[in-house]
C-alpha cells in the first residue's frame, strides 16, 4: 500500500470515529444555508413611521394612503405636533418621521412649492437611510402625479425607470447565499485539515510519523486531500440547497463552479497549512484561523458590496482569494457567466493557490 | 561491534540557557546490549532521545546509529529504530488493532511478518483489539506504543521512561520483555527514573543536567562506591534529617525509604554507634537506630551528583 492511501485510510477511519465530526460536516453547511440567508437580511420591512399631518386635507390622506400601500410602513403614531414625534423617535417608538405642512394642499392648487419633512433614526442606518429613500421615492412618485395648477404638462417630465438585471427583485438572499457556500467551504476545507495537524501535534502522534520512514509530504497531502473532499462535499451540499430552497440557478456553470470550488480549495487547505506550521495548540489555531478568516470574509466582498468600502480597502479587497471566488459564484449563478467571462478570476485564484501553497511548504520546512 | 556511536553530543533549545544535552564524551552502545540512562526530570534524557531518534538535529557533536549517521542518513535510521516516547502517542481515536495495522503499514510491513516479535506483550491486548487506544489503562497503553514501535523488527530501540504511570507489576513484565527482546538480540536503549529498574541494565549511563555522570554496569557502579554509608532511624525522622545535615562529620543526607542515609566526609572515622550515641545524646533524640550499609545504585547516584 503507498503511503499517501494508508494515510488517507487512517484520516478517514479516525474522522468517523467519533460521529461528532460527520455530524458536523453535514450539519454546518445545511443549517448554514437553510436559516442564515431567512434571517440575516438587508431588506427593509415594517418600518415604524409617525405622521405628523398639520395639513388634515383630502391631498394629505391621500399621501399617506400611498405610503400605507406600498407595504414598507407601518404607521405606529399620529403626533399633533413635531416635537411630539421627536419624543417618539428618541424613546424608539418610531424609526422615521414625516411632517405634512400645514396648507399643502392649497399650495399645491397655487403650484407652489411644499416642502414635506422627514426625520430619520439613523441609529439602525440601513433602515433610517432605505427607510427614509424609500419615502422619499413614495413622495416624489406622488407629487409627479399630481395634476398640475400651472398649466404645464407635468412637474417632472423626465421618470427614472430602473430595472435590476440579474437580480430582478433586488433580492439580499441571492447576494447572501454564494457567500455562505463560501463560508462552509472555509470551516470545512480550511479549519478542519489545520486543526487535525495541530491536534496530532498535541497528542504527540505526529512524532511518531516523524520518526517513521514515512514523508511529510506524504502526510501532509492526506490530510489536504481528504479534507479537501470534505470540502468539496459540503460545497454539494450547499449547492444542493441553494438550487432547491433559493431556486440558485447554476445556468449550467457548474464546471465553473467546481474549478473555482477547487482552486479555492486548494487556497485555504495551503492556508491552514500555514497556520498549524506556527500553532503549538488548538486554541492557538483556532484564534488564528478566526482572525483571517474574518478578514477574508468581512473585507472582500462576500456580504457587503466592494463598492461601498473605503478606497484603500477596495484595494484590500483585491489582495484576497475570496474575491475572486465570490465573484465567479455570482456572475454564473446569477448572469450565466463562463470561463470565458471570467478568466481573470480564475487566474487569480489559481495565483493565489500556487502562491500561498509555495509559502505553506517554505514556512513547514523552516519550522522543522 | 557498536550499534550507537556517540561523539559528543550537544543540543541547546536557546540562547542563554544551559544546553539541554551536552555530552562531551564518546560513548559507543553495544549490539544487543540494554542500556539505561537514568536520571532526574530535566537531565536531558528525553532530548538526547529525541537527537538519536532524528527527530531534532543536534547543534553539535555527532552520532551513529547502526553505522549511520543521524544527521545525513536520518530517512534510513528511520526504517530501522523503533521509537517510544514517553508521553503516549499513538491514535486515542483508533482502536487498539487499527493502531497497531497502521504503524505497521507505516513501515510497509504487515502484522502477521512480525507478529512473532510482539506475540508475549500483544497477547494481553488481544482482548481490547476494538477498544479504541485513549481508553485503556495506562500499562495497557504502553504495551500497545511498544507492539507499535515493535512491528517493524528495529535493529535499536529508543524507549523513552516506558515505566512511568505503570503500576509495579506491569513495570515488571515490560522489563521481562525488554530481556526477551535483548536475547534476540535487538539493540535497546531505556531511559528511567526509578533506580531499582536501572539494575536491570547491562549498563547504565547515569545523567544530570545534560552530562553523562558515569556510565559502567550496575555492579561497578556500586563497587565503586568508597564511602561509609550509615542508615539512620528514629522516632523524628523529620528532626532528624535536619540534625544529621547540622553534624560537621556529615557529608550528604537524605531521605531513602524509611531511613535516612549518611555519608560521612573523608578522613573523618565516625562509627555508627558513636552517630546513634551523639543523636541521643546531644540533641535528644529516642529510638535512635544507625547501622552501616551496603551501597545501593541510588546511593551512588545521589553521591555522584556533584563531582
Amino acid at each position: 500500500m503507498s503511503p499517501f492511501r494508508f494515510l488517507f485510510v487512517k484520516e478517514w477511519k479516525q474522522f468517523v470515529s467519533n460521529p461528532f465530526m460527520p455530524a458536523v460536516l453535514v450539519l454546518l453547511p445545511a443549517l448554514l444555508m437553510l436559516f442564515v440567508p431567512l434571517l440575516a437580511t438587508m431588506e427593509v420591512r415594517d418600518v415604524r413611521l409617525a405622521i405628523v399631518d398639520r395639513d388634515r386635507s383630502t391631498m394629505s390622506m391621500q399621501l399617506i394612503d400611498k405610503i400605507s400601500q406600498s407595504g414598507y410602513f407601518v404607521f405606529a403614531s399620529y403626533p399633533d405636533t413635531y416635537s411630539q414625534a421627536m419624543d417618539g423617535l428618541s424613546r424608539g417608538d418610531s424609526d422615521i418621521i414625516i411632517e405634512i405642512p400645514e396648507g399643502m394642499e392649497r399650495s399645491v392648487g397655487r403650484g407652489e412649492q411644499v416642502e414635506i419633512f422627514i426625520a430619520a433614526n439613523a441609529v439602525n442606518s440601513t433602515k433610517g437611510s432605505i427607510g427614509g429613500g424609500y419615502l422619499s421615492s413614495i413622495i416624489t412618485d406622488f407629487s409627479s402625479g399630481l395634476p398640475s395648477s400651472g398649466g404645464l404638462a407635468s412637474g417632472a417630465p423626465l421618470s427614472i425607470k430602473p430595472q435590476f438585471r440579474y437580480n430582478p427583485h433586488l433580492e439580499y438572499r441571492l447576494f447572501m447565499v454564494p457567500a455562505l457556500m463560501i463560508v462552509s467551504i472555509i470551516l470545512v476545507g480550511g479549519f478542519f485539515p489545520a486543526l487535525s495537524i495541530v491536534s496530532e501535534k498535541e497528542s504527540g502522534s505526529i512524532e511518531q510519523i516523524n520518526v517513521s520512514p514515512v514523508r511529510k509530504r506524504d502526510f501532509m497531502l492526506s490530510k489536504m486531500v481528504f479534507y479537501g473532499l470534505l470540502g468539496i462535499f459540503a460545497f454539494t451540499l450547499s449547492i444542493l440547497i441553494a438550487h432547491f430552497v433559493y431556486g440558485l440557478a447554476s445556468h449550467g456553470g457548474l464546471p465553473e463552479i467546481y474549478v473555482g470550488a477547487i482552486l479555492f480549495l486548494a487556497f485555504i487547505a495551503g492556508f491552514g497549512l500555514i497556520i498549524s506550521n506556527y500553532s503549538e495548540t488548538m486554541l492557538q489555531a483556532v484564534f488564528m484561523m478566526f482572525f483571517f478568516v474574518l478578514i477574508f470574509m468581512l473585507m472582500s466582498g462576500i456580504f457587503t458590496p466592494v463598492s461601498s468600502m473605503a478606497t484603500w480597502s477596495q484595494y484590500v479587497t483585491y489582495m484576497l482569494p475570496t474575491t475572486y471566488f465570490v465573484e465567479i459564484l455570482r456572475s454564473v449563478c446569477l448572469k450565466g457567466s463562463r470561463f470565458a467571462d471570467l478568466g481573470f478570476q480564475f487566474v487569480m485564484l489559481a495565483s493565489f493557490a500556487v502562491v500561498i501553497n509555495v509559502i505553506a511548504v517554505v514556512t513547514y520546512r523552516k519550522q522543522n | 561491534m557498536d550499534s550507537i556511536q556517540i561523539h559528543g553530543l550537544r543540543k541547546c533549545y536557546r540562547d542563554g540557557v544551559p544546553p539541554a544535552v551536552d555530552l562531551q564524551a564518546d560513548i559507543s552502545i553495544l549490539k544487543g546490549e540494554l542500556f539505561g540512562i537514568i536520571g532526574p526530570d530535566g537531565a536531558g534524557k528525553t532530548t538526547l532521545f529525541q537527537m538519536l531518534a532524528t527527530l531534532i538535529s543536534p547543534d553539535g557533536g555527532t552520532a551513529t546509529v547502526e553505522g549511520l549517521d543521524i544527521v545525513k542518513d536520518y530517512r534510513k535510521i528511520r526504517t530501522m529504530i523503533g521509537y517510544m516516547p514517553g508521553k503516549f502517542s499513538l491514535y486515542s481515536d483508533l482502536s487498539v488493532r487499527e493502531n497497531l495495522d497502521f504503524f505497521a503499514s507505516v513501515f510497509g510491513k504487515d502484522v502477521d511478518s512480525n507478529y512473532g516479535l510482539i506475540e508475549n506483550i500483544y497477547c494481553r491486548l488481544k482482548p481490547f483489539e476494538k477498544r479504541k487506544a485513549g481508553k485503556l489503562s495506562g500499562g495497557m497503553k504502553q504495551k500497545l506504543a511498544l507492539c507499535c514501535s515493535l512491528i517493524h523488527s528495529p535493529a535499536v530501540l529508543f524507549l523513552d521512561e516506558p515505566t512511568t504511570g505503570v503500576d509495579p507489576s506491569s513495570r515488571r513484565e515490560l522489563w521481562e520483555n525488554l530481556a526477551e527482546l535483548k536475547e534476540k538480540g535487538m539493540t535497546i536503549v531505556v531511559s528511567t527514573a526509578y533506580m531499582d529498574e536501572a539494575n536491570r541494565c547491562d549498563r547504565v549511563a547515569m545523567m544530570k543536567s545534560g552530562k553523562f555522570l558515569a556510565i559502567d554496569s550496575p555492579s561497578d557502579i556500586i563497587s565503586k562506591f568508597d564511602k561509609s554509608l550509615v542508615a539512620v532511624r528514629s522516632d523524628d525522622m523529620f528532626r532528624l534529617l535536619h540534625d544529621l545535615r547540622s553534624m560537621p562529620e556529615t557529608d550528604r543526607c537524605y531521605t531513602f525509604g524509611d531511613t535516612h542515609h549518611v555519608t560521612l566526609k573523608d578522613g573523618t572515622s565516625l562509627q555508627a554507634g558513636e552517630i546513634a550515641a551523639r543523636l541521643t545524646g546531644e540533641y535528644g533524640h529516642s529510638g535512635v537506630e544507625a547501622r552501616l550499609v551496603k551501597a545501593s545504585l541510588e546511593d551512588c547516584y545521589m553521591n555522584l551528583e556533584d563531582r
